[in-house]
């Protein structure tokens, strides 16, 4: 007799123990893709002007990096391992199908551990562009196993590659199945996330810093970090209305519970904000704006977008998450897309004012807006899949594994990598704190401060 | 079935082997080094593990990426072989995974702290437990699939999850793969240390090494009788595999006069080749299963991925393999060139 376990259903857990390991993961990963671009445009004007604080700001990012790079790696490792864990069915029928961009992950991951190794422990070994070169292989082979990797989650939202036939994949072709019709706007937007993400975090850090201990180590790590953020951040509403025309294509349900479309209709409404109701169909508290959900999703106000009420209710992903969520990426981005606007302008025209401490407040509260926004996106994308594993091929609740108890494990995830972002945490104000020790221009200018 | 690929499922099963044997040899000394910080005290302590550090630190992550590979190759080559090993060895699997998440972290952790103070202590200990813990684990579940007892029938919890591993043969491999590990670091790290007191600690360690590892061995043997598998009789019929562990075995006096008149590289050539021969022999008795069940074993050639994509999987290793010898080679030549 199988013994059960009543705390909490199994797909439940299995699917929180999965968003929390994605969860925590992608925020390391997003790290490790942007970091080394930063630390390689430092390290190049160091090379160039040879001005110590350049040398001394990749420096002091190297270290740091270095603690998310192993938790990175680490938390990938498990992830690996959990797709069988937790879902065995969906790996045995998707395995074959895009193993492709995991094995060409494999072998980008393996270049970037070899060059990270090379990177942080042969600064005195190595010739100093040979050194730098390496660190920008470490960059490059970061992003490329982010763009794989998506590819297989774009996959998922737009299976292709293979017959389904009787629930079981047949002429597989692997190459259609990673070049699948989501593959090029969801990775582009992704990699546009980390940069963003981790060039507006760290530029909060160092406004921080230059509010309270300013120094010219902390102002060029400033301006560097703010650069990259600032010019994804950019771009990035370009990419995300290229892949929202995507979904309302390919995926219409997803859209309409993102925008929390319940009536087909043409003219049709974005509502900003909103509480949707799935039992009464309607949202409450939103601010509809006529004709601009059309144009977004199709480039037409006049065009029709099909509404919830088209589909049938079981298929429906959970409204509430998927429309929040939404509006939580879309509101980060529109926030952080206006303070590059500004930022840009002061570093190509005023870059004294880069200085100015309403301005640097204003960076230091937008530091999570990034990672908060990819998050979101995240949940958008993959609650907004529920309940398909695969897309209309495969549920979810098809493919977790028969494993009972599956709330332990998750359970002990959860202490896991609560306990880990704990001392990451902790890891890194030490590491911030020593900064100011270690590196002779970080030393606070005035020496008001010991 | 063999003819459908012939040539590149053999490419993609070479690659695997090649990977298991790489990640033993490389991660295995990894994880050994952490279990020989359990025999170190006193003041030698912190000189110890500053060689320990100075040889991982910048190839670990390399080293375990031979991991990710397996498990790539297993979904992608042989995903029924994934999915089956993950349901039925989901416990001792996420077990292995808390000690990678553990070892990972606490070695860099150690190593990057900005201020060495109090906590270096608890990175240490989460460091040794997780790398006794890791090995033990993998060799648990190497055991398992040799064992027999994974049934996709099963109808009970305790038959589906628990009786599949938790047995006295896989759980004496566990063991073994431990003093494995740490007897394949010691050797190494004799090189890594200057000469004098400290590298003769890692001699002594060596030998220990080399007897726990015997003697493991031995509990091996045991307790596969004890769990009926055959193991004895199956070496004899089989020459190669016997060939292989009594290379192993007899060349062991050939390590110990190595360590004694302290010949650091035909040790550590010695004790690679041992494990490596170790490993060959319970991979030539074992092949081509992957998996033993009693309804039939899953082989290399029964749950193999279809063809398109097992020349894709190929061409993919050949490509990146391209890229990463001889990146790895030119990484090991960075940091362990200048040794004297
Ligand atoms: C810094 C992070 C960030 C920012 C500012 C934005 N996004 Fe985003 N978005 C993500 C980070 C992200 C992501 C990395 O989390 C996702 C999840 C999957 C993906 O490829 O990107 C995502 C998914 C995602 C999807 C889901 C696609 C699908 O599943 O079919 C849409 C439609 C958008 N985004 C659209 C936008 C729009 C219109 C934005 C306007 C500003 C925007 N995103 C800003
Ligand atoms: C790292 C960024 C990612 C985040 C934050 C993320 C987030 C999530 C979340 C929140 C869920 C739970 C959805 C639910 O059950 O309601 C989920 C499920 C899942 N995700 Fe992702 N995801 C990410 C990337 C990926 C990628 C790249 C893959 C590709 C293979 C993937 C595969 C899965 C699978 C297999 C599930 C379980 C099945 C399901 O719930 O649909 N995810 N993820
Ligand atoms: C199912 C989902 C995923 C799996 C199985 C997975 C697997 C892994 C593994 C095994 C590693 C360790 C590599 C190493 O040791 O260096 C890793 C790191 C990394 N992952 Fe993921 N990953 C997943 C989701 C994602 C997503 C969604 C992204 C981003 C788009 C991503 C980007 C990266 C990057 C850039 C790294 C290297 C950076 C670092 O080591 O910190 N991964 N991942």
């Amino acid at each position: 007799m199988i013994p059960t376990f009543h705390i909490m259903e199994d797909l439940l857990a299995a699917r929180a123990q999965m968003a929390l390991s994605l969860g925590f993961h992608i925020v390391f990963a997003a790290i490790g893709m942007a970091m080394p671009f930063l630390m390689a445009i430092s390290h190049y004007q160091w090379l160039r002007t040879g001005r110590q604080v350049y040398f001394d700001v990749s420096r002091a990012w190297s270290r740091g990096v270095a603690i998310f790079f192993a938790t990175g790696a680490v938390s990938g490792t498990a992830l690996s391992f959990e797709l069988g864990l937790l879902w065995p069915k969906f790996m045995q029928h998707a395995g074959p199908i895009i193993g492709m961009p995991f094995s060409w992950e494999g072998t980008a991951f393996f270049v970037e551990a070899i060059a990270l190794g090379l990177f942080l422990y042969g600064r005195k070994r190595l010739n100093r562009w040979v050194h730098w070169g390496i660190g920008v292989v470490v960059g490059i082979s970061g992003v490329l196993s982010g763009i794989f990797v998506v590819c297989a989650n774009a996959w998922m939202n737009n299976p292709s590659g293979f017959d389904w036939i009787g629930g079981q994949a047949a002429n597989i072709n692997p190459v259609a199945a990673m070049f699948n019709p989501g593959w090029k706007t969801e990775s582009l937007h992704m990699i546009l996330a980390a940069f963003e993400a981790t060039g507006f975090a760290v530029a909060g850090v160092h406004a921080l810093m230059l509010l309270f201990r300013p120094s010219s180590c902390h102002r060029e790590a400033f301006r560097i970090a703010l650069l990259v953020g600032a010019c994804a951040a950019l771009i990035q509403p370009l990419s995300g209305d290229r892949l929202a025309k995507g979904t309302a294509a390919r995926q219409p349900l997803k859209l309409a519970a993102m925008e929390s479309h319940f009536e087909t209709s043409t003219f049709a409404p974005l509502i900003v904000g909103g509480l949707p109701d799935a039992t009464a169909r309607e949202v409450r508290h939103g601010i509809p704006v006529p004709g601009l959900l059309s144009f977004l999703a199709k480039g037409d106000i006049r065009a029709e977008v099909k509404g919830l009420n088209d589909f049938p209710r079981v298929l429906w992903p959970p409204l509430l998450p998927v429309h929040v969520a939404f509006q939580i990426m879309v509101g980060c981005g529109t926030a952080l897309a206006g303070l590059a606007l500004l930022s840009l302008f002061f570093i190509w025209r005023k870059p004294a004012w880069l200085g100015n401490r309403r301005f640097l407040i204003l960076v230091v509260l937008a530091t999570p807006l990034g990672f908060l926004a990819l998050e979101a996106g995240w949940v958008v994308t993959e609650v907004g899949r529920q309940p398909w594993i695969i897309y209309s091929i495969m549920k979810t609740a098809e493919a977790v594994t028969p494993m009972p108890g599956l709330v332990y494990p998750f359970l002990l995830f959860s202490a896991v990598y609560l306990f880990l972002t704990v001392v990451v945490a902790w890891l890194m104000l030490r590491h911030i704190r020593a900064v100011a020790r270690n590196y002779p221009s970080a030393m606070p200018e005035g020496g008001s401060h010991a | 079935m063999l003819e459908v690929a012939p040539f590149m499922l053999w490419v993609v099963i070479g690659f695997l082997a090649f990977s298991l044997l790489l990640y033993c040899l490389l991660a295995g000394a990894d994880f050994g080094a952490g279990v020989l910080e359990i025999f170190m005290s006193g003041e030698r302590r912190e000189a110890q593990r500053g060689i320990i550090g100075k040889a991982m630190g910048p190839v670990w992550e390399a080293n375990h990426i031979w991991l990710i590979l397996i498990v790539v190759i297993l979904f992608t080559g042989f995903p029924e072989v994934y999915s089956r090993v993950s349901v039925n060895l989901h416990i001792p699997l996420t077990a292995m995974l808390l000690g990678v998440i553990a070892r990972g972290c606490s070695f860099t952790f150690r190593h990057y702290d900005a201020v060495k103070g109090r906590s270096q202590r608890m990175y240490s200990g989460f460091f040794i437990f997780s790398s006794v813990w890791t090995p033990f684990c993998l060799g648990v579940v190497m055991g398992a699939l040799t064992l027999g007892n994974i049934n996709p029938a099963a109808a009970g919890y305790a038959e589906g999850f628990i009786h599949p591993w938790f047995r006295p043969f896989p759980l004496a491999l566990g063991l073994f793969t431990i003093a494995l590990f740490a007897f394949l670091a010691a050797v190494y790290l004799i090189g890594e240390s200057p000469e004098g007191e400290l590298r003769l600690s890692f001699v002594r360690k060596a030998r220990w090494a080399s007897a726990a590892t015997v003697l493991a061995g031995g509990v091996v043997f045991v307790s596969a009788h004890l769990d009926g598998l055959e193991l004895i009789p199956q070496f004899l019929r089989s020459k190669t595999a016997m060939g292989c562990l009594l290379l192993a075995t007899l060349s062991l006096p050939l390590l110990w006069l190595a360590l004694r008149n302290a010949q650091i590289w035909r040790a550590r050539m010695l004790a690679g080749m041992q494990v490596i021969l170790i490993l060959a022999g319970w991979m030539w008795l074992q092949f081509p299963v992957l998996v033993h069940m009693p309804q039939g074993d899953l082989t290399f050639f029964n749950a193999h991925a279809p063809e398109r994509t097992l020349v894709n999987l190929a061409w993919a290793l050949i490509v990146g393999g391209a890229f990463i010898l001889p990146a790895l080679f030119y990484l090991f030549r960075v940091f362990k060139r200048d040794e004297e």
